[in-house]
């Protein structure tokens, strides 16, 4: 058969030959280099918050220079390293929070990439949930500043969804964990709270995600436990643009607090004006995804001298870290110094104390080993002093730091006369 | 029995329906610029939302450089006297609305305009790319974050401190402007000579211009009005609704859209009674369907509507033109 | 076929871009081909590209061949991804291989579109635009909503990888076995639109786009017609969106299949070339490739260059995302509407003076 010779024949040749003249080149990636990454909501209103995880993560790695020697267990051969860091995002511009899909391009990135020996994320549970198989499979290490949920490391006692969490170590091991408490604890905590403010009959809302929809329903369960009354528990389409009429109907029943189980980013802001649009003074309450400035900002003054709103969070805001001792006064001081302001939420630690682990975890490992480094990650950090105290980590994961806070939104006047909203630690939360 | 219902009832259910009229003719006083627009040039202008989100921003911004709290920035300004802010919302609303029927005019002027003779599709997807533009313009213009709007009027129940029912200035606001507006438009559309202009142009732009109407000035001063229009909602928006984001545009927009088809796009007292539709749908759906189901409810019932009325509530069956 | 004149064979630019695609994982040249990107992280990346490849080629079916603008086709890939997600995950009990979800995923959807399609189609252009929008919308809003099925904004996962049956493959680090998989199918799926387009019901599709009071002089079941397009449409993005999730080992979350997504894929269409298959292929080529693959590159090595830009999104190159695509579209419409490779017949309706010789669809491939 005769062959007619036409362009897309001529391009098809050419990439061909081109294509094997080149010539093959090994990719074992650069010997000389860890990486490390860390997947966090960069574009959205999650922003300013992971700007400090971010810079906690950069001053941890900072103080050790970069560079890190480690020495062989077995062989006590010394190898010098450069750590070089990469900041990914998990969210995209337009939907202003983390998508599944950002997360696990994110988590493939790391995957595929020879050097990167630890992953620092997520922010949200609800991500963490896609990546965690992914990086599983990998054998890579993941250190996790803020998920909370408490399913991601811990078999629901209810026995509801059985195959949580080994669906998500299908590879049967455990590389992940966390600095944080989590959310089984936070609920039971918000709980007490809310009795000790006095408030006897409750409404309870959640933003639909895997955190949100956790905790609210923990703190239900928690609420039906310590006898006060569930007036009714509604979840919410966190793209609406405004619930007055919700609102209406949730005071009609006449709540004394209004629980929402949900982030900033899910809108608690706008629930909050709505509350108070509709003419209701009841405070509400939200769990440690709304304890960030941009809560704060997000309202006027005005409105949260009209109702109360209240945040827990999983350890310890900045201004207590002072009073610890260990290693949270150098980190306030490193941050000050390095930044050239305070370390203003409560997050930023989380992330210094990630950086802390990952550079624990490669010196106990003593090698660039994926597999080493994991299980030095989950075998050797105990007693560990690092910025929010000293702690462990248990066999699966998690931290045995119990330490966990109340805050509320306070206005204070400068002396201008200008009226600004910002967190106040109001109490220690203990059992 | 109906009358049987207890008095609190009632009362949610009269709130409901204020809820639900204030938010509509918020959404109506936009979808007037999606219905003109589209009777004229037969556009979907997908960019009108986005249009409308950015006269926010300008309104803000001016905010923000009297010091009235703006971009990033929430003090409030209870100590300004009433006066004050009544010239603050003057000035406002003069700057969003010739903000937004600038900005309409130019985009027509430089996008669409040379379309003129295109297909019906190259318009349509031009109106998109604009959209993709605003919302990027938008979004560095206040971050991708929710941003507070200054309250800049009260919240203050009208009917007393504990009465039942709550109508707020704000709610008086929104109606004090929308209707009178919608209004002189209908009466503009109907009596003045542009008016006139206009029908003639959307019935049919060929024969208009061999009467001697410059359709080229007639449909430039059509954007420009539902730009105003847009300007305008955007201000009242802004000042009842207190917070606005880059992203408010496409949300606010749908509904707009929505509202002009599901009136008979083209015709301006079907875009008020679909604005006022889906404000109702909205406000009763999630008392009594559930918040979560708002969004599917109101495109539910657009779609049924549809069904059974192909060209929307008040709009005229067409034949395809041979 | 003794008698047949043999004409000599000349290679097209489908089946050369097919078979580069084919070579791809056996060139040595990608190893390390610009900045951090390896072979191995864009070949990761391609099936994505081939999934949308898909997604759009059905999407043309129903705007390109048929003419009608359809605004919802998220719908269905979130249909055929959430089809994958209920029957292979371990959430339910089902937990069949990923080939059953291959064929009732598309089934499922071709019936859905079907269920949209029979009452609304009657509806005229922009109406009938604003169903598929509001279906799209209700859709999104059901996935959401029905938690018990879907699991809300959580998704379904994770979506096992497609075991074949006697092939035992490394899915989880090797990209080729996926590769492979989604560009055969991609194939599979040209060369039936290859087909269609050239028979009857390709034929009668144009002259539904052309004019359908004439077509409906002509005998043709307009109705009919519209359905089978949106039948198909909605079948292969059924198709696209199993694969979707199998790829992305979830089904994502709900507002993954919104609007924008819809509309994205509408800009490939055009940017390529309505109604032409190799035009829609370049379409998505060039913005999912710009979207997926250099954007990120880009912005890496922006951070890398400029460690301290971080914080302000104009100074990263994804906040300009929209803006370039805003341009491109407008000055797409502007200067070249009928697309990069446009289909003839859109290319003499844009440019009526010019003459350009009207083929019979299908002559081209």
């Amino acid at each position: 058969m005769p062959i007619r010779l036409s362009i897309p024949l001529v391009a098809l040749a050419l990439v061909l030959i081109v294509g094997f003249a080149a010539g093959r080149r090994e990719s074992t990636g650069d010997p000389t280099v860890i990486k490390v990454v860390s997947s966090l909501p960069r574009s959205g209103s999650a922003r300013p918050q992971t700007d400090q995880i971010v810079n906690g993560i950069k001053l941890a790695f900072k103080e050790i220079g970069y560079r890190i020697e480690l020495t062989d267990p077995v062989t006590q051969q010394k190898t010098p390293y450069r750590i070089d860091y990469f900041d990914l995002d998990d969210a995209t511009a337009a939907a202003g929070q983390f998508t599944i899909e950002q997360e696990i391009a994110n988590a493939n990135q790391a995957r595929m990439d020879p050097d990167v020996m630890a992953y620092i994320g997520t922010y949200n549970s609800g991500a963490a949930k896609v990546s965690m198989p992914i990086l599983n499979r990998a054998n890579l290490l993941m250190v996790s500043p803020a998920n909370t949920a408490e399913r991601l490391t811990k078999p629901d006692t209810n026995n509801r969804e059985r195959h949580e969490p080994g669906c998500y170590r299908p590879s049967g091991v455990v590389n992940y964990c966390r600095v944080v408490p989590t959310d089984d604890l936070q609920s039971e905590l918000s709980a007490l709270w809310i009795r000790d403010l006095g408030c006897k009959k409750i409404y309870i809302l959640d933003d639909n995600q895997t955190y949100g929809q956790g905790i609210s329903n923990n703190v239900e369960s928690f609420a039906k436990k310590y006898g006060f009354e569930v007036l009714g528990h509604q979840s919410i389409d966190s793209k609406s643009l405004e619930f007055s009429s919700m609102m209406t109907t949730i005071k009609g029943l006449k709540p004394d607090l209004i629980y929402f189980g949900g982030t900033t980013q899910s809108k608690a802001g706008q629930l909050f004006k709505d509350m108070v649009k509709v003419g209701m003074t009841c405070p509400m309450m939200g769990p440690d995804g709304c304890f960030e400035q941009v809560m704060a900002d997000s309202a006027s003054p005005d409105v949260f001298e009209k109702a109360k709103f209240y945040a827990t969070f999983g350890g310890l805001p900045i201004d207590a870290l002072k009073t610890l001792g260990g290693r949270g006064g150098e980190f306030i001081r490193g941050y000050k110094e390095e930044y050239g302001k305070d370390p203003l939420e409560a997050y930023s630690s989380y992330g210094y104390e990630c950086g802390l682990v990952v550079i624990e975890a490669l010196r106990q490992a003593g090698k660039k080993d994926r597999d080493a480094i994991r299980v030095a990650a989950l075998t050797k950090i105990k007693n560990f002093v690092g910025a929010t105290g000293t702690w462990s980590f248990d066999e699966q994961g998690d931290t045995t730091n119990q330490t966990m806070s109340g805050n509320e939104v306070a206005v204070t006047t400068n002396d201008k006369g200008e009226r600004t909203a910002a967190y106040k630690f109001v109490k220690l939360l203990k059992k | 029995m109906l009358l049987a219902v207890e008095p609190a009832l009632w009362n949610s259910l009269t709130q409901y329906l204020i809820n639900g009229l204030t938010f509509g003719a918020l959404i109506a006083l936009i979808a007037l610029g999606y219905t003109m627009v589209y009777g004229i040039v037969e556009l979907i202008n997908f960019a009108h939302g986005d249009l409308f989100m950015l006269g926010s921003f300008a309104s803000l911004s001016l905010l923000a450089l009297l010091g009235f709290g703006g971009l990033g920035f929430t003090a409030t300004m209870t100590d300004a006297s009433s006066f004050v802010i009544a010239g603050v919302l003057i000035g406002c609303a003069i700057l969003s609305v010739l903000f937004c029927a600038g900005l309409n005019f130019a985009v027509e002027y430089t996008v669409y305009r040379p379309l003129r003779n295109a297909p019906k599709l190259a318009p349509l997807v031009s109106a998109i790319g604009v959209s993709f533009i605003f919302m990027n313009a938008g979004l560095f213009w206040g971050g991708p974050q929710d941003v507070n709007f200054p309250d800049l009027i009260s919240n203050d129940n009208l009917l007393g401190k504990d009465a039942a029912i709550r109508i707020t200035y704000k709610d008086v606001l929104i109606i004090a402007v929308t209707v009178p507006l919608m209004l002189a438009l209908t009466i503009f559309v109907k009596v003045t000579r542009l008016g006139k202009a206009m029908r003639a142009t959307a019935q049919n732009p060929t024969a208009a211009s061999l009467m001697g109407i410059d359709t080229n000035f007639v449909i430039s001063a059509t954007f420009v009005i539902g730009g105003a229009l847009a300007g305008a909602a955007s201000l009242i928006y802004a000042v009842s609704m207190n917070t606005i984001s880059y992203q408010m545009g496409f949300q606010n927009g749908l509904y707009a859209f929505t509202a002009a088809v599901l009136g008979g796009i083209g015709r301006i007292p079907g875009a008020v009674l679909g604005g006022l539709i889906i404000g109702l749908v909205r406000s009763f759906g999630s008392a009594f369907v559930g918040e979560m189901w708002v969004n599917a409810l109101v495109f539910g019932i657009l779609i049924i509507i549809l069904i059974f009325r192909p060209t929307g509530l008040l709009g005229t069956p067409v034949r395809e033109k041979v | 076929m003794a008698d047949a004149v043999k004409k000599p064979f000349r290679l097209g630019w489908e089946p050369a871009l097919f078979l580069m695609l084919i070579a791809f994982p056996f060139l040595p040249i990608f190893e390390s081909l610009f900045f951090t990107t390896t072979q191995r992280s864009l070949g990761d990346q391609m099936p994505t590209v081939f999934i949308f490849a898909i997604l759009a080629l059905g999407l043309n079916v129903v705007v390109g061949y048929t003419g009608i603008l359809h605004l919802g086709i998220a719908a269905f890939f979130a249909i055929g991804a959430y089809t994958a997600g209920i029957l292979t995950t371990a959430a339910y009990s089902f937990e069949l291989p990923f080939y059953v979800a291959l064929i009732v995923g598309p089934i499922l959807a071709a019936l859905l579109g079907l269920l949209l399609g029979a009452p609304t189609l009657r509806l005229r252009g922009d109406y009938l635009a604003l169903v598929t929008l509001g279906f799209g919308e209700v859709t999104k809003s059901a996935l959401t909503n029905l938690q018990s099925i879907t699991a809300g904004t959580q998704g379904l996962g994770p979506v096992p990888p497609p075991a074949l049956p006697g092939l035992d493959l490394d899915w989880a680090s090797d990209y080729r076995p996926f590769y492979f998989l989604t560009l055969g199918i991609l194939i599979a799926v040209v060369l039936l639109l290859r087909n269609i387009e050239s028979s009857r019901l390709g034929r009668a599709w144009v002259a539904l786009r052309e004019d359908e009071l004439a077509a409906n002089c002509m005998g043709l079941n307009t109705a009919k017609l519209k359905l089978a397009a949106f039948a198909l449409g909605s079948g292969l993005a059924g198709l696209a969106g199993v694969l979707y999730a199998t790829r992305l080992t979830s089904t994502s979350e709900p507002n993954a299949y919104d609007f924008n997504r819809s509309i994205f894929m509408i800009c490939c269409l055009i940017l390529g070339g309505l109604g032409n298959r190799l035009g829609v292929l370049l379409g998505v080529f060039i913005l999912v490739g710009f979207d997926n693959i250099l954007c990120p590159i880009i912005d890496a090595q922006i951070q890398q260059a400029f460690p301290a830009s971080g914080g302000k999104i104009y100074l990263q190159f994804t906040g300009w995302r929209l803006f370039v695509f805003g341009l491109a579209l407008i000055l797409m419409m502007r200067f070249r509407p009928e697309g990069i490779i446009p289909s003839c017949r859109m290319k003499h309706e844009l440019h009526p003076n010019e003459l350009v010789p009207v083929t019979v669809p299908g002559d081209r491939a």
